[in-house]
């Protein structure tokens, strides 16, 4: 197997206008091999011999349930299960991902939303992400350049090395670039969760990392301040 | 029981008061009654000063005029007996009265009547000076006590009030704990009432009907009770089914109409029919998973994931949320917390007090399409705190005003799906208050009123 759409998939659910909507937005999306299947028996059958790679499964079927189907097919095989149920109670979902599936979507989804959480399912299964190098970014503020792997922040006016604190904070909002951090939600990035009183610490922090990171740290352009709420990283170029 | 304590102590002790109030009464009027007796016989005179008023010079009595007077005012008649027994004088004498008196008939008179003339007597240097009044004019009655009695008057008189008053509620007591002891069942059977246990008390007794009535009242409570919890769980179990059902069917029109909309080689017109479908059919869903969730809502269904709850990041966190979600630049969210306010914790769900949050803002944004400035503010008094959301956009109109502050029975569907309903459940959910109104200088705010958390002080 050298891609993800090399896997075979199976789909197990009794409507059958809905199966074959699935099927077609995988083959669609690039999957080759998608097999359908209406109940629990057509599906062990299938299962058997064809020997899936993945499993897209709906709980209420109208001769078991989903749940103790995916207990079968555990107990023969690793192949990642994903539910595609109607059943939205935090019970059932709870009760799924429990049993160990991959993942749990509620009927109506989006075709996207199907097709991106399956392709992360099955891509962790059979090309697991551990083994490649994982790379801090590296991007630009205007003419200042921060590299988040060595930490250093190359501006106009020399070469800064970030704290330990200024890193994560600079990190929690370049993850979050352009959208707004709030403040507490940096705290707990920085200092663990639910602390309280943090905020004026905060504000030093973020005025020593404006010292690194903006041209004139007084009128701040790239970190600015939201009232109120807390932060936005705004004018990121990434290199 | 303890309103059952409360209510014999009160009757004891009402009791006692009743027994005091009585003896004061009584005792005031004894001295009204001596004060009012004395008045109607003044003894302006007594008998020693008429006495005197008898003087003798040669053999012969003369009675003083002022002596004469009083006598014909306050008495009948008057004599004078001399030492061994005879009239010597007299004035007014009835013809029935003796002129001859033996030591036996002296002794028996100056007690009690004479003749049933009352008499009173006194010494006077010839002899015994009597005084008569008119035929039952006077009662008498000689008192005697030992004197041992007399001197610890003073003593017995407040031993006795004491002992009336004890008596009185000792009695009340031993009444109440009698009215007590019957009452006690039926106070119990209401107490189960309450708390919806059926009720079958033992109909005997003095208070039988009562506790009749009450065992029938519970019944038909029991009764009802369980009719409401089965059409109840039938109308939950009925939206629950159908939103379930209504999801299969509706992924069938959101996947392919997305699949249309996304199709390249359909025109761009068709694109975006299949667009306006996807959209569509994703407030569809919304509307049916909000409207299951009103209805467990409704009946108290919905488990709240108790936990505690920080509002003042929670605030934060969705407003920047709506801000990160690409709101035009029509609308402005600011966020206020009071200064006391920042670390305000209350007990409750927290993915259900963002989801009001959410539709409250979100209302905002909807009923606004032109764009409006929201105002979130968070203010903390003791032991609750207020949360509010503002805006300056088009308010409520009157008759939404009426409905979401007055609702009616049960969850309603509104124009524009169940979001403000959703909000009521919720706070109500949270035993906190909702308040929607519109503002004077236009737009309209949602104030929720939250319990704060004890455990604030600890975080």
């Amino acid at each position: 197997m050298n891609d993800i759409f090399d896997c075979r998939l199976l789909i197990v659910d009794d409507e059958p206008e809905l199966r074959r909507m699935v099927s077609e937005i995988l083959r669609r999306e690039g999957f080759m091999k998608v097999i359908s299947a209406a109940g629990c028996k057509e599906a062990r059958q299938l299962f058997a011999l064809e020997k899936p790679d993945g499993v897209i499964l709906d709980v209420s079927l109208p001769d078991g349930d989903g749940f103790s189907l995916m207990r079968e097919f555990r107990a023969i095989s690793a192949a990642p299960v994903l539910f595609l149920s109607a059943r939205d109670e935090d019970e059932d979902r709870l009760l799924g991902l429990g049993l160990g599936a991959d993942d749990y979507i509620t009927k109506p989804f989006l075709p996207r939303e199907l097709t991106l959480r399956l392709c992360a399912v099955l891509s962790r299964a059979y090309f697991p992400v551990v083994l490649r190098r994982t790379e801090k970014p590296a991007f630009r503020l205007g003419e200042t350049e921060i590299d988040l792997n060595s930490g250093t922040v190359s501006a106009k006016a020399g070469l800064f090395t970030l704290t330990a604190k200024e890193f994560i904070l600079l990190e929690k909002l370049y993850e979050n670039r352009g959208k707004i951090v709030t403040g507490d939600g940096l705290c707990r990035a920085a200092w663990g969760d639910n602390l309280y009183g943090y905020e004026n610490t905060l504000m030093v922090h973020i005025r020593r990392l404006r010292e690194k990171i903006e041209p004139e740290p007084s009128a701040p352009r790239y970190l600015v301040t939201v009232r109120g709420l807390g932060y936005k990283l705004t004018g990121v170029e990434d290199k | 029981m303890k309103s059952m304590m409360k209510i014999l102590s009160r009757y004891v002790l009402s009791a006692a008061v009743i027994a005091i109030i009585l003896l004061i009464i009584n005792f005031a009027l004894l001295i009204a009654w001596i004060v009012q007796t004395s008045k109607i016989a003044p003894k302006d005179y007594s008998v020693s000063q008429l006495a005197n008023g008898l003087t003798e010079s040669d053999g012969i009595y003369s009675l003083s005029g002022f002596a004469k007077n009083e006598i014909a005012r306050q008495y009948q008649w008057a004599m004078l007996l001399s030492d061994d027994g005879h009239v010597i004088w007299s004035e007014n004498l009835p013809g029935d009265v003796p002129l001859k008196y033996s030591v036996s008939d002296v002794a028996g008179f100056t007690r009690w009547y004479l003749n049933d003339y009352p008499v009173h007597v006194w010494r006077h240097p010839d002899g015994l000076f009597v005084l008569g009044g008119a035929r039952d004019s006077v009662w008498k009655h000689g008192i005697e006590m030992p004197h041992k009695v007399m001197d610890n008057a003073l003593a017995w008189f407040p031993a006795v009030l004491i002992l009336n008053g004890a008596a009185a509620v000792l009695l009340a007591l031993l009444f109440g704990l009698q009215l007590f002891r019957s009452l006690k069942p039926l106070a119990e059977g209401i107490e189960n009432m309450a708390e919806k246990r059926l009720v079958e008390l033992s109909t005997r007794g003095l208070l039988g009907d009562l506790a009749a009535g009450i065992n029938k009242t519970s019944a038909r409570l029991t009764k009802q009770e369980a009719a409401l919890n089965k059409r109840d769980n039938a109308r939950t179990t009925w939206i629950a089914g159908v939103s379930h059902d209504i999801r299969t069917p509706l992924s069938i029109v959101m996947g392919y109409s997305s699949q249309l909309e996304d199709d390249p080689e359909l025109p761009q017109s068709k694109r975006e029919q299949a667009g306006i479908i996807r959209r569509q059919s994703e407030r569809i869903k919304t509307l049916v998973s909000d409207l299951n969730l009103a209805s467990k809502l409704e009946y108290d269904m919905q488990p709240l994931r108790r936990g505690s709850v920080a509002l003042a990041p929670l605030l934060r966190v969705v407003a920047a949320d709506f801000l990160n979600s690409g709101l035009s630049g029509s609308y402005s969210v600011a966020v206020m917390i009071g200064e006391n306010a920042q670390n305000t914790v209350v007990g409750g769900d927290e993915e259900l007090l963002k989801r009001a949050l959410y539709n409250l803002m979100a209302n905002s944004i909807r009923h606004n399409p032109n764009g409006c400035d929201i105002k979130v503010t968070l203010e903390k008094g003791w032991g609750n705190c207020s949360l509010s959301v503002s805006d300056n956009g088009i308010g409520f109109t009157q008759e939404a005003l009426n409905n979401l502050n007055y609702p009616k029975g049960s969850a309603r569907l509104e124009n524009h799906g169940l979001g403000l309903t959703i909000v009521r459940q919720i706070i109500k959910a949270h035993g906190g208050t909702t308040e929607f109104r519109n503002l004077p200088e236009g737009g309209c705010a949602v104030v929720l009123g939250l319990s704060v958390s004890t455990a604030d002080a600890d975080l």
